[in-house]
């Protein structure tokens, strides 16, 4: 009854007799927004079809993807988390942190605790999942607006990472294992581990968001969480559970992105929680709750990624990205919008 | 039956409900005192910024008292906003792009009313582009002053020529002097004008609040928005003043920083927008609207200052972060423990 139940709130506004659900109908229509914007972008820059260009339009934005799929789960449950940012900076400057050598040098900055670099990425991914913890507990318990506390928790991970690397950034005496999984790339590609990482892991999430009952509870406590709790969903639990999943997927990000640049900066990561943001909502996620998907959040990225190659190949100074980010952004919730109340008519 | 078993009990909860109610009334009155009571203890003598002697002497209360210009004009109009349940989350980048702008009007010749006055229109714009986005267009205020957020600072940016960091004075152009007179010049008792202005427009704030009709519109529409709506209260109209009212602010408090820095920095503006959540959650506002008070949110704004420019002499500035993301918490614990009960 509970599947049923799902299932028909998903599908409850599409109309009788539609096939295709809203969260369905949004992905399709911005993928038919992405062609439209690809194909316009292929039209001004030179150069945008080569091969190489496309798979850098695919796979560069891996780091939002991954932090992105746990941002769209709470969105779709009508909660914020913009601690990412600040948990990607804290799990990177830790994994630094845990593995330089201990007693090395002079500077406290290449002085670590010397651990293994296997337990230091443990133990930094436990640190990441500590500040989920505190969102949840304060967000899932205490039911204060998740936007002030995450913001809280940003400043938080950040001020810690600032603190460990005394606002700079940890790159001495690192093991030479440090560098390798954000590095090694697939033989005669440019494709690289991390890439990996997001298709396993956006194919995860959307096994668990279309297949599974968790996945699909996520969506009744969006769509109407009062309802969700009285018909016996553990909405604290799972809400709990999400923030931190969330976080432990910016531990990840921080963890692989820290390897790459081989340091621990604690200004890695400024703005994410944004970006992570804009290509949720781009792929159709209501702030709202109820509605959204992960596939969809991939779409917004690749979007997002077109947009800002093309205006990299037009010589738009980088200033120009926050105008970008916010216009697109707009235009994309009042489009869905229009697109949806057409649909219903 | 059941109300003879529940009447000690109820007598019980009364008494704890007001004693729970004095604490809130003065809870935000002892934590400053306290504050500061800890800053003066500290000895304060090697620091550059407070020169000579304590935390306590006249030198470092002008100084904290002119830096706290910006914030208190900015979360003073923020508390109405959040009194009627909204929130601005674009302050900080309003405030860079006004500081912006009249720095580079200052920098291009404009005198200096001429150059305020357009940035207090060019605040109004802003203010009503929110009001526009929230609710003309209704989108969720998070997500619409995000937006806003990223195009302010945008704009800003864009303003500011490629390769520098900030308005300010170039080979060919020298920023005026008296730019800085604003915010530095002593007026009077050591403070400067810019002081007095934002104490004008929070005895305003605080007059609309408690004794207009918009101040009990705004607490209207915070408590229940559709039945303020059915009592014949126009929310539409009343939240976009309030967001209009939060731009002029924004405006008055970029004029107020590029004045005091005698320069349009971009990025000044960042952070703000937490800096006005915590002066409103001390101030004991409720997060979901209805209530709230913008004379205590001032005592909640010098709380952070006093938090900010006393620890910046105490501890390396790279604990800046932490500290401001410590007091946020605490401040929305001790809102939570005090607020959230609705009489």
């Amino acid at each position: 009854m509970n599947a049923k139940l799902t299932h028909e709130s998903a599908g409850a506004s599409a109309g009788k007799g539609r096939k295709v659900s809203n969260e369905t109908f949004i992905t399709l229509f911005m993928i038919a927004v992405l062609v439209l914007v690809f194909a316009a972008a292929g039209l001004v820059v030179p150069n945008f079809f080569l091969p190489q260009n496309m798979i850098n339009i695919l796979t560069n934005n891996w780091f939002i993807v991954i932090v992105g799929i746990g941002v769209t789960f709470l969105l779709v449950t009508g909660n914020f988390d913009m601690s990412v940012g600040g948990v990607i900076a804290l799990a990177g400057v830790l994994s630094a942190y845990f593995s330089q050598g201990a007693n090395v040098s002079q500077n406290p900055l290449a002085n670590g605790l010397g651990l293994p670099y296997g337990l230091a990425v443990i133990l930094a991914l436990i640190c990441a999942m500590g500040i989920g913890g505190i969102n949840a507990f304060f967000i899932a318990r205490l039911k204060v607006p998740s936007i002030i506390i995450t913001l809280g928790t940003m400043m938080l991970a950040r001020g810690i990472a600032q603190v460990v690397t005394q606002g700079a950034q940890r790159n001495t005496s690192l093991p030479s294992v440090f560098g390798v999984i954000g590095t090694i790339a697939i033989p005669s590609t440019s494709i690289k581990v991390s890439v990996i990482i997001m298709v396993v892991l956006v194919i995860a999430a959307v096994i668990f968001e279309k297949k599974t009952v968790p996945g699909r509870r996520t969506y009744l406590i969006g769509a109407n969480s009062q309802a969700a709790w009285l018909s016996g969903v553990k909405v604290t639990k799972h809400l709990a559970s999400l923030y931190i999943l969330s976080a432990l997927l910016a531990g990840i990000t921080g963890i692989l992105l820290a390897s790459e640049f081989k340091a621990g900066v604690s200004s890695r990561a400024t703005g994410y929680e944004f970006d992570a943001l804009v290509v949720a909502l781009l792929g159709g996620v209501s702030i709202n709750g109820g509605r959204g998907s992960v596939l969809g959040m991939f779409v917004g990225a690749v979007i997002l990624s077109v947009v800002t190659t093309a205006s990299t190949g037009l010589l738009l100074s980088p200033d120009w990205q926050f105008i970008l980010k916010g216009a697109v952004t707009f235009f994309a919730i009042l489009a869905q919008r229009y697109a949806l109340e057409r649909r219903k008519v | 039956m059941n109300n003879t078993a529940q009447q000690p009990s109820r007598a019980e909860l009364d008494r704890s409900r007001a004693r729970r109610s004095t604490i809130k009334k003065y809870y935000i009155y002892v934590v400053l005192l306290l504050i500061v009571a800890v800053f003066s203890v500290m000895k304060l003598d090697q620091v550059p910024l407070f020169g000579r002697g304590s935390f306590l002497s006249r030198d470092s209360i002008i100084n904290l008292l002119r830096t706290a210009a910006p914030i208190m004009t900015l979360s003073g109009a923020f508390t109405l906003l959040m009194i009627s349940g909204y929130i601005d989350l674009s302050v900080g980048s309003a405030m860079s792009l006004n500081a912006v702008v009249f720095a580079f009007m200052v920098l291009n010749g404009f005198s200096f009313l001429p150059a305020l006055l357009l940035t207090l229109l060019l605040g109004v714009v802003l203010g009503a582009i929110n009001g526009f986005l929230v609710m003309r267009l209704r989108i969720t205020p998070v997500i619409a002053t995000l937006v806003t957020l990223l195009l302010f600072k945008g704009v800003a940016l864009l303003i500011v020529p490629d390769g520098t960091s900030a308005v300010k004075s170039t080979a060919e152009q020298t920023m005026p002097g008296w730019i800085n007179n604003y915010a530095r010049q002593d007026v009077l008792l050591g403070l400067p004008a810019a002081f007095f202005v934002a104490l004008l427009v929070i005895g305003i704030l605080v007059v609309v609040q408690r004794k207009t009709i918009l101040g009990k519109y705004a607490a209207a529409i915070g408590g229940n928005r559709t039945a303020a709506e059915l009592s014949g209260i126009n929310a539409v109209k009343i939240v976009w003043l309030l967001y209009i009212i939060v731009g002029v602010c924004a405006a008055l408090a970029g004029v107020a920083r590029a004045s005091y820095m005698s320069l349009g920095d971009p990025l000044s503006g960042d952070g703000m927008e937490l800096a006005c959540i915590i002066a409103v959650l001390l101030g004991g506002t409720a997060f979901s609207g209805g209530e709230g008070s913008v004379a205590k949110t001032m005592i909640g704004a010098l709380i952070i200052m006093t938090v900010t420019t006393g620890l910046m002499t105490v501890i390396p500035a790279y604990w800046q972060t932490l500290a401001v993301g410590t007091v946020l918490l605490a401040a929305v614990v001790l809102n939570h423990l005090l607020v959230r009960e609705k009489a």
